[in-house]
């Protein structure tokens, strides 16, 4: 029972915050200055009858709310027009249908635009967390078995480097390298392979995703490295480990089944909320190996003023980040029991 | 362990690399990369330059702009017009085909002019008809355009209006279908086919060897996106490109010493001008019923104050620094790019300061509390100007920075400050709540549009940046816009030049040049000899063929 209430406690305050999120992102975007319809282009040739149709086309000539027709500047407009018939709540009305409405820069749907780039951003993103984890987790637990040892303060002076990197940098760095030793330096695909067999198309992706994927994989395991370090010499220090010790079992007996599983907690907290923020793409990396993903979109879209496309990008990473601290408690729960009862 | 895991990554690398050897017989390929991406393959909608270069060659149009500025006949025979210059009959090819091998008809000609006029939420193409009134296909290689004025330009107008077919575009030419037809197809008539484009990452072209009048010689065409300039430059010089469009002006030394590639710079194909705004507008001329605030500083609709600045002004200073010397001085909106209808007659204000100084204390600008800062001639206002410049730019900061230590010379001081492009657009016009601005526009072929851009009636509209108004000029402006005869329009034209540069509207501190590279062994024959470069239009892309 407990449990349960638990539960729907976190579920529904998840609830709240994507509402939350869903009005904050279209009140936000339309305090900008600028205007869509024109998009930051200044020319003779886009006369004001072309600004108003294109206004009446995205439905930017209508009230943003009642009592406002605009944001930014501030216009007070009539509150005696008919709610259904203002911008906020067509686009209220149309995302509960699930359409995400057209994007303003290229006409497309938006729903389109951003499962192709999620997607894009998912598999770039996800190896090089799967692999910065496994590598951190790897290394952490490396140093603290050997703790205090040259080996362990090698490691985590490489960690402590890795960790403080300027991504960007790291990125120009294997860049300059990459191409030199002829691996591809932009883009996720070598244009015109979609007439080969998928095998090597699948090769050339993955040819792609090499440098993007090591650059994430060195920034990010020395975050990893060090909290899965601090975390388990602080297990190690515990009594029960001076026990198992005292008992004979082995080093490797000791971490695996007495050690790590109490090591992890602090990991799978930051793990968890990597994972959310994985959807929200890592823009440096995407933007020094041009790959067409989520964070690129979102930067895109706000130069010239996409509100569609941002308010999508903006909910599906509000969402991702949710969700993903919501898996965060739900699998304390589970470790910590503990932690239920609070 | 950890060298376990070293050895895995190696290995990941070798495996990873080994897969991306791929046979040989294939197509002949160019490969180009750019900074850009096109926004839509529907030419209505587009904006972007390089929506742009693609359709230039997947579609064909009445004319081709050639790389001299000047035009010729595309899928028109010959053309015919009235003596009143209102009615132009055009005799259109026989046997030119569409990509899916339907003939192309006058009837495709008049459903696409009808398609761009009827469209106003086409942000540019429908613009270039608004002197049409109607067109008519009398039969299956006939057009009659019937215009509303008589231009003299009707070349620029038609010449991005490109011929869809109509068999295609039929359903989707009604409400807003139109615009948000994405048209991934791209059937036209041009020397390239759309073989897959993916927004944002490449456009595939493979070549229409069946064009009417320049097949290819290559076999396909790839545009792919890098996010940025530094990164061409490598994918130039490790050969994962044949060619850029665009590149750093830094890096332009060491690419130079590379071997097998060759760097060139001109006049860009749509030409850049970048230019000085000074808020000149006069109160009786102020916009107010269409938000027209009218700030600016009173000494700058002094056309004293504005030459001495201009004679304050190190053109060459500002090209070097800012360019590192790829760019020409400017003389007015007219580029040097426009060939025929610059005026390259006038002489540019030389740089002298102690001049420049000398006409402001003639003027009656004195320095009268000795702070280094000149005064109104009445007292009331230091010469104080806020300059602003658009926050994207690259260019502009450094510019503003010269030109503040060069205008302090002469007692005029300066606050210097980025914006936002829109909020610049809000403050600038026709607000006209500025002093000085530093931005730029991109030339049609014609001049007329940025002749326009100073006349009296684009105030109120928000083009007129200056707030310039000078009936002399107007009233050329009206009349150059009628003229048939090329050399009196000529005439004209050169006219309004020497009067803009002799009232000092603006400052144009240079034209840039584009710069672009290409590898020479991979494929031969780009147009360099031109004066103005641009390697990624079609006039270069069907001559082209691979280095044997």
């Amino acid at each position: 029972m407990k449990r349960w209430r638990y539960l729907l406690g976190k579920i529904s305050w998840a609830l709240f915050t994507i509402l939350f999120v869903i009005i904050l992102n279209f009140f936000l975007f339309r305090i900008l200055p600028g205007d869509p319809a024109r998009a930051g282009v200044r020319d003779p040739r886009l006369t004001k009858e072309n600004i108003e149709a294109i206004r009446v086309r995205y439905g930017l000539d209508k009230p943003i709310i009642n009592c406002f027709e605009s944001l930014n500047p501030v216009k007070i407009g009539s509150c005696a027009v008919n709610p259904l018939d203002t911008q906020f709540f067509i686009y209220m009305g149309n995302l509960l249908q699930g359409d995400m409405m057209i994007s303003f820069h290229t006409n497309r749907p938006v729903t389109e635009i951003l499962s192709e780039r999620l997607w894009n951003t998912v598999i770039l993103i996800g190896a090089g967390q799967i692999l910065a984890i496994l590598v951190g987790v790897l290394f952490g637990m490396f140093s603290a078995w050997k703790a205090r040892t040259a080996l362990d303060f090698a490691s985590l002076t490489i960690s402590l480097v890795a960790w403080s990197i300027p991504t960007f940098w790291l990125g120009v760095i294997l860049l300059f390298w990459g191409s030199n030793n002829g691996m591809p330096i932009a883009g996720m695909s070598t244009p015109g392979m979609s007439s080969y067999p998928l095998l090597t198309q699948w090769g050339d992706i993955a040819r792609h995703m090499f440098l993007p994927t090591l650059t994430y994989t060195i920034v990010y395991m020395g975050e990893y490295m060090l909290i899965m370090r601090s975390s388990l010499l602080d297990v190690l220090s515990e009594d029960y480990i001076l026990t198992a010790k005292a008992k004979g079992l082995s080093i490797f007996q000791i971490l695996k089944d007495h050690a790590i599983k109490n090591a992890m907690l602090p990991l799978v907290t930051i793990i968890a909320i990597n994972l959310g923020f994985t959807v929200g793409g890592v823009i440096q990396i995407e933007t020094v190996f041009s790959w067409p993903g989520l964070g690129m979109t979102t930067v895109e879209a706000l130069n010239r003023r996409d509100f569609p496309v941002l308010q999508g990008a903006f909910l599906l990473i509000a969402v991702a980040v949710i969700l993903s601290n919501l898996l965060a408690d739900l699998a304390y729960s589970y470790l910590d029991p503990r932690v239920k009862t609070e | 362990m950890k060298q376990k895991a070293l050895y895995i990554l190696l290995l990941a690398a070798l495996v990873l690399s080994a897969c991306g050897n791929l046979g040989g017989g294939q197509p002949v390929v160019v490969r180009i990369g750019w900074a850009g991406s096109p926004d839509t393959l529907n030419p209505g909608s587009a904006i972007l330059s390089e929506a742009y270069t693609i359709f230039g060659l997947v579609y064909d149009s009445m004319y081709k702009l050639n790389l001299d500025g000047t035009f010729s006949l595309g899928v028109a025979e010959s053309v015919e017009h009235s003596a009143d210059g209102l009615v132009y009959t055009y005799k259109i090819r026989e046997g030119v085909k569409f990509h899916d091998g339907q003939p192309m008809t006058a009837g495709d000609i008049k459903f696409s002019y009808d398609l761009y006029k009827t469209h106003e939420d086409f942000p540019y193409i429908n613009s270039y008809t608004a002197y049409i009134e109607s067109t008519e296909a009398p039969d299956d290689n006939t057009i009659v355009l019937t215009l509303s004025e008589a231009i003299p330009n009707i070349e620029s107008q038609l010449v991005f209006m490109y011929i869809l077919p109509e068999h295609i575009w039929k359903d989707h030419a009604e409400g807003s279908a139109t615009v948000e037809f994405e048209n991934f197809e791209m059937i036209g008539t041009g020397p390239f086919k759309i073989v897959e484009y993916k927004q944002n990452e490449f456009v595939h072209l493979g070549a229409n060897k069946e064009h009417f009048e320049t097949p290819p010689k290559v076999g396909e065409v790839i545009f792919q996106t890098f996010e940025s300039q530094d990164v061409l430059v490598q994918a130039l010089k490790s050969g994962q490109v044949d060619m850029i469009t665009e590149m750093p002006a830094t890096a332009v030394e060491t690419l130079k010493a590379e071997a097998n590639v060759k760097v060139l710079n001109g006049a860009p194909f749509a030409p850049a001008v970048s230019d000085i705004i000074f808020n000149q507008i006069a109160p009786e001329n102020c916009p107010t019923d269409d938000g027209g605030l009218c700030t600016g500083h009173p000494a700058l609709q002094d056309r004293n104050v504005r030459l001495a600045l201009a004679h304050a002004t190190n053109k060459q200073k500002l090209i070097d620094v800012v360019l590192l010397g790829y760019g020409t001085p400017g003389l007015t909106l007219i580029p040097d790019g426009l060939g025929f209808w610059y005026n390259d007659t006038i002489k540019d204000y030389e740089f002298d300061t102690a001049r420049a100084n000398q006409m402001l204390d003639d003027a009656g600008y004195a320095d009268t509390d000795g702070d280094g800062v000149r005064e109104m001639p009445d007292g009331s206002q230091p010469l104080i100007f806020r300059v602003n410049w658009p926050s994207d730019s690259i260019d502009a900061p450094r510019q503003a920075e010269l030109l503040s230590e060069m205008w302090e010379e002469v007692g005029v001081k300066t606050e210097l400050q980025a914006t936002d492009p829109d909020a610049l657009t809000a403050q600038c016009c026709p607000a006209f709540d500025f002093d000085v601005i530093l931005w730029g526009w991109g030339s049609d072929p014609d001049p007329n549009l940025l002749l326009g851009v100073q006349t009296t009636a684009e105030i109120p509209t928000g083009y007129n940046e200056t707030g310039y108004s000078n009936p002399e000029f107007d009233a050329l402006y009206d009349q150059q816009a009628v003229e048939l005869d090329l050399e009196t329009r000529k005439e004209l034209v050169w006219k309004m030049q020497e009067i803009a540069f002799n009232d000092v509207v603006y400052i144009i501190p240079y034209y840039e040049q584009s710069i672009q590279a290409y590898r020479t062994d991979k494929f031969t024959g780009w147009l360099t000899a031109f004066a103005k470069i641009e390697l990624s239009d079609v006039t270069s892309l069907v001559l082209i063929e691979p280095v044997k």
